[in-house]
């Protein structure tokens, strides 16, 4: 079992009253008192490292503060367990994976003495993606309330592999999802919530201009021509490959340069291979820069979206996608695959430019590149897309609404 | 024994006249005192019943009997001087009189002050926690003046301690600065009567409600959350203050506001093309229409102008038919009393459309429309109106959600058919008329903000 970590929030809840309002701080107090007594026990793979420990990091403490008991367990699992748990990932992307009768059965034994080893406290327990889905067993012996929570795109899983996971999804009392199309033919519930960032985080709190250059500086990077950046983990269904294709088309025409900068996760062991791909795709190209960042780089991160000319994010597959909501935050204009979440935060036209193709998304950004005016309109209504509907106060009110639903089969139900 | 007595016979025979000409003088100047009281306190009532000033009676009464004190006192003075007495006699004589005076007259100056200001303190309403203070300080000053002149007259010297006090005076100045202009900025509002209980106010700074109550220190507004501000009384005086004055007329029942929170349940119902979008749109349950025609509004109010529903989105977007778009678009969901008319008529427009032209395209794989429920949470907001004065401030105050849980949902997914600010206008206030404006305003064509201000400025207008 991975030590538990005892988390301090950074911000207090009064804190984001400026950014979202009185009103919705209010209305937040009211649902964490219903709650009041309650236990929630968040289960997942990872306290460090990708998007979903990065939402718990923010998430658990803010419920804290609000009265709710909240607590974050991990389970443990072997470089095996994880190597599996990532096939699993890429298979319900869609990817082909081989998966033998062996790693289902790897999977069956981690997950047997997890259930042996943890301690399971909760009236509600709150599991995150596959790695811990097969807790549920648990249920039958002591009941309570058991949620499932998807952050991947599972619009076309290998069927193999979800009709594996299905048999322990369906004995949850419900499942949320991060995009409509995500949703499964399911016996149970299914709630539909987008994750969400938090605008007080060092990945987007604002900068000052000395902080931003101080990053560029650090780099090798200058300000002197437009800079279009791909913030993302280094995998293959972020398709950095596709990116710098699509730059090297824009690159024909304007002078610009492309940043392709992201980290490695914990429970994502291929991300090494896809980093020395790029470099080896990118070598001999001074305007493509290349950066593996580590994980506590968050002001770095900020900066250099912040320093951005435009953000692309050319996924094929994706879970939401928080680094488009990230970028929209900074009123930045976002070139983006129409995959996974993307859709429900860009608004093609309105909230930034939606792509299909690497043809696409170059045509996107010469686009914006030759018309400022318009990537900066874009820009602000992508900031005030997220400001309404995903900072992390509209999710923490999503996943209370959530458990408080739950228990009322009504469609009206009044609190 | 009978010597002693002999003697004093002797002293009497010899001195008679050195003893009874001060004690006529003393007797005289009683007389006159008596005399001059009566006539002078003849004037003074005969202008205080003309005066309005209510002190007036406060002075006569208080000062009536010292009055004889001090002509008492000035008889003992000039019967001392007219006497034989020796001159170390003589000024002592004057010191112990003179001392007399000083506390008599620190007795009337006490006693008067403490009344005079009783009255005033009684006008500023509920000034109870400044009156003992107020009365003791005043008494303590004079106390300490009286003191001083008392020191003066047995020749101590008081220039040290008038120092001493000087600074003491000044520390405390500066120790309780915040303190005293409060006070004297609630003396100020006491006197300039423009801000009383009862009334409604508004500071620049944003805080506004009904004066509950003016202390010394602070003047209390419960504001319409019904939480109780306290604002200092230099504070309220600095700022610019809007005093509406007086509640309007009062409903006969408070209109409390709601909000609603929507949890999106997804269905796991599709549509690829337009054959099976009118048969899953057939079968949905309501809260999916209200999802589908609602969601983009709630979720995009920034944009104007307003986006249509989903269905239309989905159509031009996805399969690429502007037309039918375009008339699903214009759907007025403004015309529709309930769900199940608004669902009707989108059927019947698609259904229309595909009577006259097959279904044409399907939406790309991950891109059908996808029909989602909006569960509603309906919860109790901390503010309620009485009036409609109040009515406009809490609606500054409240958040989107509940402006449109008001006009939205409870008039279509409620069933109420029309928003429930025309009900309370209407059935509480007795205003048909502004209830019908409210009632007949379409709001599904301003962003949240601009129907909030509109809303605002009717009721505004009527309210002048």
């Amino acid at each position: 079992m991975q030590d538990k970590i005892y988390l301090q929030s950074r911000s207090r809840l009064q804190d984001y009253e400026p950014i979202v309002g009185r009103s919705c701080l209010e209305e937040l107090r009211v649902l964490a008192g219903e709650l009041s007594g309650k236990i929630i026990q968040i289960i997942n793979s990872t306290f460090v490292g990708g998007g979903v420990a990065e939402i718990l990091e923010h998430m658990v403490p803010l419920l804290n503060q609000l009265g709710v008991d909240a607590r974050w367990d991990v389970i443990n699992g072997s470089e095996e367990f994880f190597e599996v748990t990532k096939r699993f990932h890429n298979a319900l992307h869609g990817k082909k994976e081989k998966i033998s009768p062996e790693d289902f059965a790897l999977f069956s034994e981690v997950s047997e003495r997890n259930l042996e080893e943890m301690r399971f406290y909760g009236d509600y327990f709150f599991i995150h993606d596959p790695q811990p889905v097969a807790l549920i067993a648990k249920k039958k012996e002591i009941g309570r309330k058991w949620l499932w929570r998807c952050h991947i795109d599972v619009s076309s899983p290998d069927k193999k592999v979800w009709k594996f996971l299905r048999d322990f999804v369906a004995d949850y009392d419900a499942a949320v999802f991060s995009a409509p199309n995500f949703a499964q033919k399911l016996p149970i519930r299914q709630f539909l919530i987008t994750p969400s960032i938090d605008p007080l985080s060092d990945k987007n709190k604002e900068l000052d201009s000395g902080t931003i250059d101080a990053v560029l500086k650090k780099y090798g990077l200058t300000s002197d021509k437009p800079m279009i950046v791909q913030i993302s983990r280094f995998d293959r269904l972020k398709d950095p490959l596709g990116v710098i294709e699509a730059f090297e088309m824009v690159r024909k025409s304007i002078d610009c340069q492309l940043v392709l900068a992201g980290g490695t996760a914990a429970d994502d062991p291929e991300s090494g291979e896809v980093l020395e791909e790029v470099r080896r795709r990118a070598e001999g190209n001074p305007d493509i820069h290349v950066f593996l960042v580590p994980p506590e780089s968050d002001i770095e991160i900020n900066a250099l979206q912040r320093a951005a000319t435009i953000i692309i994010q050319k996924s094929l597959k994706e879970g939401f996608g928080l680094t488009i909501s990230e970028a929209l935050w900074k009123a930045k204009p976002v070139v983006a695959s129409a995959v996974g979440g993307i859709p429900l935060q860009i608004k093609n036209k309105l909230t930034g430019l939606l792509c299909y193709t690497v043809e696409g998304a170059a045509y996107a950004l010469k686009q914006l590149l030759s018309n400022p005016e318009y990537a900066n309109w874009l820009g602000q209504n992508g900031k005030e897309h997220v400001k309404q509907n995903f900072l992390i106060t509209g999710h923490l009110k999503d996943y209370l609404l959530m458990f408080l639903a739950l228990d009322q089969p009504s469609d009206v139900v009044y609190l | 024994m009978f010597d002693w007595l002999t003697q004093s016979w002797l002293w009497l025979t010899q001195n008679w006249l050195h003893i009874v000409v001060p004690l006529l003088v003393f007797l005289a100047t009683y007389v006159v005192g008596l005399w001059v009281r009566r006539i002078a306190y003849r004037a003074f009532n005969r202008w205080a019943a003309t005066d309005k000033w209510e002190g007036s009676q406060l002075i006569i009464q208080t000062t009536r009997t010292p009055f004889i004190h001090w002509f008492l006192i000035l008889g003992a003075i000039i019967a001392i001087h007219v006497s034989n007495l020796n001159a170390s006699a003589e000024a002592l004589a004057d010191k112990v009189l003179a001392s007399l005076f000083v506390f008599s007259l620190i007795w009337v100056v006490v006693s008067l002050s403490t009344k005079i200001l009783k009255l005033y303190i009684g006008k500023v309403k509920r000034l109870q926690p400044s009156e003992a203070l107020l009365v003791n300080i005043v008494r303590i000053t004079i106390a300490v003046v009286g003191a001083l002149i008392l020191l003066d007259v047995w020749g101590a010297p008081t220039t040290p301690i008038i120092l001493l006090l000087a600074a003491v005076i000044l520390i405390a100045a500066l120790a309780f600065r915040d303190v005293l202009a409060n006070l004297f900025s609630g003396f100020q509002l006491a006197q300039g009567e423009q801000i009383k209980v009862g009334d409604f106010i508004k500071l620049e700074s944003g805080e506004s409600g009904y004066v509950t109550d003016v202390t010394w220190r602070n003047t209390q507004i419960r504001g319409l959350d019904g939480n109780l501000v306290l604002v200092p009384n230099s504070r309220l005086l600095q700022s610019t203050v809007i005093n509406y004055g007086r509640p309007l007329r009062k409903a006969t029942k408070p209109f409390r506001f709601y909000t609603h929170l929507h949890l999106k349940e997804l269905t796991g119902l599709k549509a690829s093309n337009l054959t099976e979008l009118v048969k899953v749109l057939k079968e949905v349950p309501d809260p999916v229409i209200y999802y589908h025609t609602h969601n983009f509004l709630e979720e995009h109010h920034y944009l104007t102008p307003e986006p249509a529903n989903d269905f239309a989105l989905w159509v031009s977007d996805e399969l690429g038919d502007e037309v039918l778009g375009e008339k699903l678009a214009s759907i007025d969901t403004f015309d529709f009393p309930t769900i199940g008319a608004l669902r009707a008529r989108i059927e019947g427009v698609i259904r229309d459309y595909l009577s006259k032209k097959p279904d044409g395209r399907t939406a790309h794989e991950g891109r059908e429309f996808h029909f989602i429920k909006s569960i509603s949470f309906i919860l109790p907001t901390p503010y309620i109106a009485h009036d409609l004065r109040e009515f406009v401030e809490v609606l500054r105050q409240v958040s989107l959600n509940s402006l449109s849980y008001h006009i939205f949902e409870a008039r279509l997914r409620l069933k109420k058919g029309v928003n429930d600010f025309s009900i309370w206008i209407e059935d509480c206030l007795g205003d048909k008329d502004l209830a019908d404006r409210l009632a007949y305003l379409d709001p599904y064509n301003y962003t949240l903000e601009s129907l909030r201000s509109t809303i605002i400025q009717l009721i505004e207008k009527r309210i002048k």
